[in-house]
């Protein structure tokens, strides 16, 4: 029954809420974050800081 | 023995004092207790301060306790003294809802670490004390985004306790506890602190184990104590930190107080900029805290001028948290649970955090190695930074909280709650005056595990200041 598994819409696009305001504007600060953090220049053997450690 | 007459003095005496006076016999534990638990139940709805009494636990407690002072036994430096726990702590049996109804019935079958280390060294917990809801982990856009609604600062009730600690900070300050322990992931112990005029520690990440503690960020939370004065601090980390093989953030260090082996002043080099204590700071509070820097700088402590590395901290702190806490709290997002939560902005924050890269969070963890790194070096010239706390008095219950920060003009230590969390270090706030009757605070910050030194340097500054005594006008 693959064919149960593909996603039919159920509402065409023009009937879908506009949306959220507090959800677009959570969006706005994450990518706005993103964008501030893209610029920071990082060499590339630079390792996350995992295993956090002080 | 005589009824003892409870006086405002005793609510707002330092751990050791009340330590001595149980000592003596003045009064008993039992009676202590009482006399803390009528205050917390009576005033602690006043402010919103209050999640749960813990008033039949802690009277057998207190019952335990006076066994232990009639045998002349002592536990730990905090034997029969009452305290508030922030509600994310698990307390045995007891709800723990991390400030939303959302989580009202959820009860843990284990103590938090701290707790029961401080339950081993005969503190009594009487309360647990209010938040906001999930510890502001979707950004939370109003102070009255908490179950119990905005925590009133006990100074002036038309202004904000600060957050997300909020009811350990007004508890504290209105003197219906001695101490308290709240949580910081990035300024949730130092800004309420700030806020509401009392001593606050962050410690060292890893210093306290944060087991049976809401994990926010696991990279990031810390707990700690929220106290009348440094040296309450040192009393308080001295009986919570230690190793926790269960928490995997745990250092695998202790904590012993130990001033007599603190270095002398003029041993000590802080770094500050004199930008942080003017134009950084909001106008009606440079008077306050230019007197503050003019007092540093006669403790005999060498004085340098320094920057903080150019980074985007709050950026960071944002990223991290956000991708940590939509982790920890997927299954309550993807279950609909979120949108019990009072505030919208909050719940759609949460649902937000959802979408973030794997990309970007990662990013946000290599650019913090570089933080980490940063800060070891500049931690070559000086031993501890200095700056306010906050360059604001507290927020008004209107005010939105979510507006973005206007730039300082010159970089000087701003940002340094944020960039402090990220390379892990530990943060003293220190009250340090007044602006527009409200308490403002000076911060310490210092190397990992610098703790007995930064109380040091705590308690020299209030050796000549008395902001921390200071009491709010608490009536009933």
């Amino acid at each position: 029954m693959l064919a149960a598994a593909v996603a039919v819409p159920q509402a065409a696009p023009s009937q879908t809420p506009p949306p959220d305001a507090d959800l677009e504007a959570a969006r706005e600060q994450l990518k706005t974050s993103a964008q501030q953090i893209a610029k920071v220049k990082l060499p590339a053997a630079t390792e996350p800081a995992f295993h956090f450690k002080a | 023995m005589a009824k003892f007459n409870f006086t405002e003095d005793i609510f707002f005496s330092s751990i050791s004092e009340l330590s001595a006076a149980l000592a003596k016999k003045e009064f008993s534990a039992v009676e202590l207790t009482h006399a803390f638990c009528d205050r917390l139940e009576k005033l602690g709805a006043r402010y919103n301060a209050l999640a749960l009494s813990l008033r039949d636990t802690a009277l057998r407690k207190a019952k335990d306790v006076d066994r232990d002072f009639k045998l002349d036994r002592v536990r730990s430096p905090l034997e029969g003294i009452p305290y508030g726990a922030k509600d994310l702590l698990a307390v045995k049996g007891k709800p723990t809802t991390w400030g939303t109804k959302a989580y009202a019935g959820q009860v843990f079958k284990e103590d938090a670490q701290v707790i029961d280390l401080l339950d081993k060294g005969g503190a009594i917990l009487i309360g647990k004390l209010s938040m906001v809801e999930l510890a502001g982990g979707g950004g939370n856009r109003y102070p009255s985004a908490s179950a119990t609604g905005a925590c009133l600062n006990p100074w002036n009730r038309t202004y904000w306790s600060g957050g997300s600690s909020s009811g350990p900070g007004a508890a504290t300050a209105a003197g219906l506890v001695t101490f308290s322990i709240g949580s910081e992931t990035s300024g949730s112990i130092l800004g309420p602190s700030a806020y509401c005029g009392i001593t606050g520690l962050r410690p060292t990440y890893g210093l306290v184990s944060r087991r049976g503690a809401m994990a926010l960020s696991w990279t990031l939370d810390k707990i700690g104590p929220m106290c009348r004065s440094a040296e309450d601090c040192a009393l308080v980390l001295s009986v919570i930190a230690g190793n926790d093989y269960q928490d995997p953030g745990s250092a695998g260090k202790s904590f012993h107080y130990a001033p007599q082996f603190a270095r002398k002043p003029d041993e000590i080099t802080i770094g500050y900029a004199a930008v942080d204590f003017d134009e950084s700071a909001t106008p009606e509070t440079r008077a306050g805290f230019q007197e503050a820097l003019k007092l540093v700088k006669s403790l005999g402590m060498r004085m340098k001028e320094v920057e903080i590395p150019d980074f985007p901290y709050t950026a960071l702190v944002t990223m991290i948290i956000a991708a940590e806490g939509g982790s920890n709290f997927e299954d309550f997002i993807r279950s609909g649970k979120v949108d019990q939560l009072i505030e919208r902005r909050q719940a759609e924050g949460l649902k937000a955090n959802l979408e973030i890269p794997a990309v970007d969070y990662l990013r946000a963890m290599r650019v913090r190695a570089l933080v980490q790194q940063a800060f070891r070096d500049l931690f070559l010239d000086v031993d501890f930074l200095l700056a306010p706390t906050k360059p604001n008095i507290a927020w008004k219950l209107t005010d939105r909280l979510d507006m973005p920060a206007t730039p300082p003009k010159s970089r000087g230590i701003s940002g340094l709650i944020p960039a402090a969390n990220l390379a892990g270090l530990p943060g003293l706030s220190l009250p340090c005056g007044f602006a527009s009757g409200l308490p403002i605070a000076i911060s310490f910050v210092g190397r990992p595990f610098y703790e007995n030194q930064l109380i040091a340097v705590g308690k020299a500054f209030q050796s000549h200041t008395d902001w921390h005594r200071k009491r709010p006008p608490v009536t009933e």
